[in-house]
């Protein structure tokens, strides 16, 4: 049991947790914890200056787009993207409600709407009041600013019209030939443009520090305001949410249709001539009509675990795509140096190209094969997939998977072509003896004996591939992190910063996990016991 | 999902139900009248008590509702040929009427749900328009006009729904807003007198070029309204704000000032970045220089033509030809936004505002601070951190029958497009009259508005219907030239930088 859990683990790349596991069988108790504190306490407890320091070093940075976030803040931002994907979630769920259950609901959210009412009003007075006080704070700081830079604006022009007064009239005085005279008047007047300009740049000090003073953040009011928003986006949503279960949900839509059918239908029995003509053909449309309406779903907005999901399916169509260009292409230059020397000039010459520029050449050709995308069969057939139907893929992500195929293959086709070029020649002798086929050859010598290189070579396309789809998705706007990112940054929100480190987490963490899978795989395919790269 | 798929189940045993009638009334012609008489009823109270015991208590709630619009008004159900659309916007407090359209159910009252995607730049909004990966969006007026003539990506596209009036600004840099307090003592004043020419820029324009540089402003696309109000503004001073020509499409040939194109979003960055010293762009990107405390508004295109068209809802042509019916009930859901955005109380004060301020500042829609949109969607605006000024007509949604797809708009847009040379030949007055009405649909726009009023949901006054689709002419200009849609040629000749015919 012990050495399967340890072989599992070394197998799953987490080697760090064997001493767990070797302690709680009790083998050599102080060598276990020394490796544990190595290997899991000092990483934890980096991970915590780390963000302790994040903490106390973030709010001395200001930037014009507000603070740099705190650790807690980009918590907040997180908990505020899933609060929007839940309530989008409920709203789609609200449509197609029903019955006792959508009555419930509404029950619960019109009650919920009532009390939420005396509590807006308190935070709107909170931020009232707030307001107030920050105004009078602001002004008690910056009446003296104000004052002492009226004195000195005042002072300043009157003894700049001084000075100037001055240097006009002694112009009036100056001898025609006297050259040390003019010499020295025409120090003075650069005497006079250096003390205005002086004059002008310790106005502009004053100015800057009320404009500070007016920038700084008021503790009170932000908090008031945050509550305020807080409680108006609840009632914006559960507005929605009752409209969802009240008049716009689809039940009720169908039952008022319906009812108009059947009253269309009672109608049409005794009409006659053009009236019965046209009564048919109402009936007829209200058919299609109920039709359409059963069908139809809340167009929900994009959230972000919904762009998770596919951009996890666009880097895997991409990775795909790449896999199966560059896995041929890489055996056959191992096998034939003729043909690696071929592809070399390809290969060094597309290898550099970064994805920004393959992804508007993509984007055009794929515009190009697709025309029409609403009516083409392959973004018909590809809607009607179970799993990837209700991701809406579209020319933008096709060209998107494509910018990642083109751009992560180059690792898999290297590495492939140095894992066959480096089969032991022994096994390549012994086919030969056998007469072995080519196909034979291929599947039952080159393939399996390549396939850690093989696999070395995947696990850094994707990672290389999950790179590139970020920046994929924010030029093309397919819809994903990448356009998350975006639209964030796009929005310049006071917590669109925050929420862009979230997105920094996200990414990261799929990526390692992307990375731990690719390990696995790899030492699956392994024979040596060599040791996988963290 | 159980009930769902009773309803389903259900209505397909209904839709079957007249096919059967039909048939039996085909037949039944053959021998005799009472049998028809007699056979249908039966068949249908059968059918109309199954159906019912396939529902549940949800059908009989609807009768006690109160909320079921069955009791309402009586509503022209078109026969939509879409009913799931996709509409693109750019993240402008002037993309309200769609996102108010859908988040009231304006769209849904219509039969049809509509996704809202915000898209990076007008160029690709426009490209995705016509490519069909969109179904209609939120455009500058320039761009239907411009893609009808060709200039740019060429393709006919319509509207037949202007969105919005005002809504811009032009923001300079701190250092470009010192400079010309500098020149002109009276801008020094806290709250200086409006409306702000830009004579005080010309002489910094000129020093620039003195030391053999240029000023640098952005707008957001070549045929945009921005570039053109900046354009008129710089032009009003004796500017050059430069020409397009048929080798320069970046329109800098002779520029005192050279213009580059910047989505709106990005232009704060771009100003912080020091890319450019001067932006035109619509709201909240002004107040957001202000709230960022990096640039100051001098003016609003308020001031520099009062009340001019700014947005409009477009689709292809084809795409209108397709789906008449969807069109209409488009247009329909958004001249109900608009009307529900200008809502006033008895006092006269916008009433909805705050609620649509706080709807668009969602991060999926425009997505910046509730506080900076709210400014001008309520009224205000912030000239500098010390400077709030009401502003009730900075955005105009409905008022002055605002909705409506005037063709002097139109020929507005091509007047302009001639005097900066996007428009390289001179064409005739007529042309201007004829490209007007390829573009700008009021029949669509009358049809929708005839429906709302026998649906007692718009008034019959407010909408212009005995109109030939050209405004009254007005000089209400900073400049104070006057404009006539009939005569664009005598306009473009009255100007004194511009080409000329």
């Amino acid at each position: 049991m012990k050495y399967k859990l340890i072989k599992a683990i070394d197998v799953a790349g987490l080697t760090f947790l064997t001493p767990v596991v070797r302690l709680c069988y009790g083998e050599e108790p102080k060598k276990q914890l020394q490796e544990i504190g190595r290997f899991i306490v000092v990483p934890l407890i980096a991970f915590a200056v780390f963000v302790g320091l994040w903490g106390a070093i973030a709010p001395r940075h200001k930037t014009k787009s507000g603070e740099v976030p705190t650790p807690l803040v980009v918590w907040d931002a997180a908990s505020s993207i899933w609060r929007f994907h839940d309530r989008e979630a409920d709203k789609e769920d609200a449509y197609g409600l029903s019955g006792k259950t959508r009555e419930q609901k509404l029950a619960i959210v019109e009650k919920r709407l009532s009390q939420l009412e005396p509590l807006e009003t308190l935070a709107n007075q909170h931020v009232k009041e707030a307001n107030a006080a920050r105004t009078t704070s602001v002004e008690e700081l910056v009446g003296p600013i104000l004052t002492q830079y009226e004195k000195l604006d005042a002072e300043f022009s009157a003894a700049q019209t001084e000075r100037e007064a001055a240097l006009k009239r002694d112009a009036g005085l100056l001898a025609s030939a006297d050259r040390a005279a003019r010499e020295a008047y025409l120090q003075r007047v650069r005497d006079h443009a250096a003390k205005t300009e002086a004059e002008r740049e310790q106005l502009k000090e004053l100015k800057a520090e009320e404009t500070a003073i007016r920038a700084e953040k008021f503790p009170q009011l932000v908090n008031a305001l945050k509550a305020q928003t807080r409680i108006a986006e609840e009632r914006q949503y559960l507005g929605k949410l009752s409209e969802q279960l009240g008049h716009g949900n689809r039940t009720l839509k169908l039952d008022e249709q319906m009812a108009q059918l059947r009253a269309d239908q009672v109608t049409f029995l005794s009409a006659e001539g053009d009236a019965a003509f046209m009564l048919a053909q109402r009936i007829v449309r209200q058919e299609a009509r109920i039709q359409k309406t059963s069908e139809s779903t809340y167009a929900k907005p994009w959230t972000l675990p919904m762009q998770i999901y596919r951009s996890l399916a666009c880097v895997f169509a991409g990775f795909l795509i790449g896999s199966a260009i560059a896995i041929p292409i890489g055996v056959l230059c191992g096998l034939s140096k003729t043909f690696m020397a071929a592809m070399t000039p390809f290969i060094a010459l597309f290898k550099p190209v970064s994805p920004i520029v393959w992804l508007p050449i993509a984007l055009i050709i794929v515009g190009g094969f697709i025309p029409d995308p609403d009516k083409h069969w392959l973004i018909d057939f590809l809607a009607n997939l179970p799993l990837l139907g209700w991701m809406k893929i579209n020319p933008a992500f096709i060209a998107s998977a494509i910018t990642v195929a083109l751009c992560s293959l180059w690792a898999t086709m290297t590495n492939t072509a140095l894992g066959v070029a480096s089969i032991d020649k022994d096994h390549l002798n012994v086919a030969r003896v056998l007469r072995l086929g080519f196909k034979d050859r291929l599947f039952k010598i080159v393939i399996p004996s390549s396939l850690p290189l093989i696999f070395a070579g995947l696990r850094i396309s994707l990672g290389v591939g999950w790179m590139v789809l970020i920046a994929a998705e924010l030029l093309s706007s397919s819809e994903g992190i990448g356009k998350f990112v975006w639209d964030q940054f796009n929005n310049g929100a006071s917590d669109s910063f925050a929420k862009m480190m979230v997105v920094v987490f996200v990414v990261g963490l799929i990526g390692l996990v992307l990375d731990r899978i690719m390990i696995v795989f790899q030492r699956l395919v392994s024979f040596d016991d060599a040791a996988a790269a963290i | 999902m159980k009930p769902f798929l009773h309803h389903l189940l259900a209505s397909t045993r209904l839709s079957l139900l007249p096919v059967l009638l039909l048939i039996g009334a085909l037949s039944g012609c053959g021998s005799s009248d009472s049998g028809l008489v007699l056979d249908l009823p039966d068949d249908l109270s059968v059918a109309a008590a199954e159906s019912g015991t396939t529902e549940d208590a949800a059908s009989e709630s609807v009768t006690e509702s109160p909320e079921a619009p069955a009791t309402a008004a009586p509503k022209t159900l078109l026969n939509l040929e879409k009913d799931e659309l996709k509409f693109g916007f750019i993240k402008l407090t002037d993309c309200a009427p769609i996102v108010i359209a859908r988040e009231k159910g304006f769209f849904a009252d219509e039969g049809l749900q509509v996704e809202v995607i915000a898209q990076p730049n007008w160029k690709t909004l426009l490209d995705n328009v016509i490519n069909g990966e969109l179904d209609g969006a939120h455009m500058l007026s320039g761009q239907p006009i411009a893609a009808t003539i060709g200039f740019g990506t060429k393709a006919h596209v319509i509207t037949a729904f202007t969105m919005d009036l005002n809504g811009n600004g032009i923001t300079v840099s701190n250092s470009v807003w010192e400079q010309m307090q500098q020149h002109d003592e009276n801008l020094k004043s806290p709250t200086p007198k409006h409306p702000i020419t830009a004579d005080a820029l010309k002489p910094i324009v000129q020093e620039k070029l003195a030391s053999g540089e240029k000023l640098q402003m952005g707008m957001v696309f070549p045929v945009s309204t921005h570039n053109y109000e900046l354009r008129y503004w710089l032009a009003a001073a004796g500017i050059n704000p430069g020409f397009y020509t048929k080798t320069d499409i970046g329109g800098r040939t002779d520029a005192e000032v050279e213009l580059s194109v910047t989505p709106p979003p990005m232009m704060p960055a771009t100003l912080e970045a020091g890319n450019i010293q001067g932006y035109c762009v619509g709201e909240p990107w002004n107040q957001q220089a202000v709230a960022k405390g990096i640039g100051v508004p001098v003016t609003t295109n308020y001031d520099i033509w009062k009340n001019n068209p700014e947005k409009v809802f477009g689709v292809t042509k084809k795409w209108a030809d397709e789906n008449p019916n969807t069109h209409l009930a488009v247009v329909k859901a958004l001249i109900r936004a608009g009307q529900w955005l200008d809502e006033t109380n008895a006092a006269g004060d916008l009433i909805n505002r705050e609620e649509a301020a706080r709807i668009l500042s969602r991060p999926d829609y425009v997505g910046a601070d509730y506080d900076v949109i709210k400014n001008s969607m309520t009224g205000f605006f912030f000239f500098q951190k010390t400077d709030k000024r009401p502003m009730p007509d900075f955005n105009v949604f409905f008022k002055y029958h605002c909705t409506y797809p005037w063709y002097s708009d139109g020929v507005w847009f091509l007047t302009q497009m001639r005097r900066w040379g996007q428009i390289t030949e001179p064409k005739p007055a007529e042309w201007y009259d004829e490209t007007a009405k390829q573009v700008y649909r009021p029949d669509i726009y009358k049809q929708a508005a005839r429906m709302l009023v026998s649906e007692g949901l718009l008034a019959e006054s407010d909408v212009p219907w005995e109109t030939d689709g050209y405004k009254e002419p007005t000089s209400d200009f900073i400049d104070g030239v006057l404009y006539d849609g009939h005569d664009p040629i005598g306009y473009l000749n009255s100007h004194k930088i511009g080409n000329k015919d």
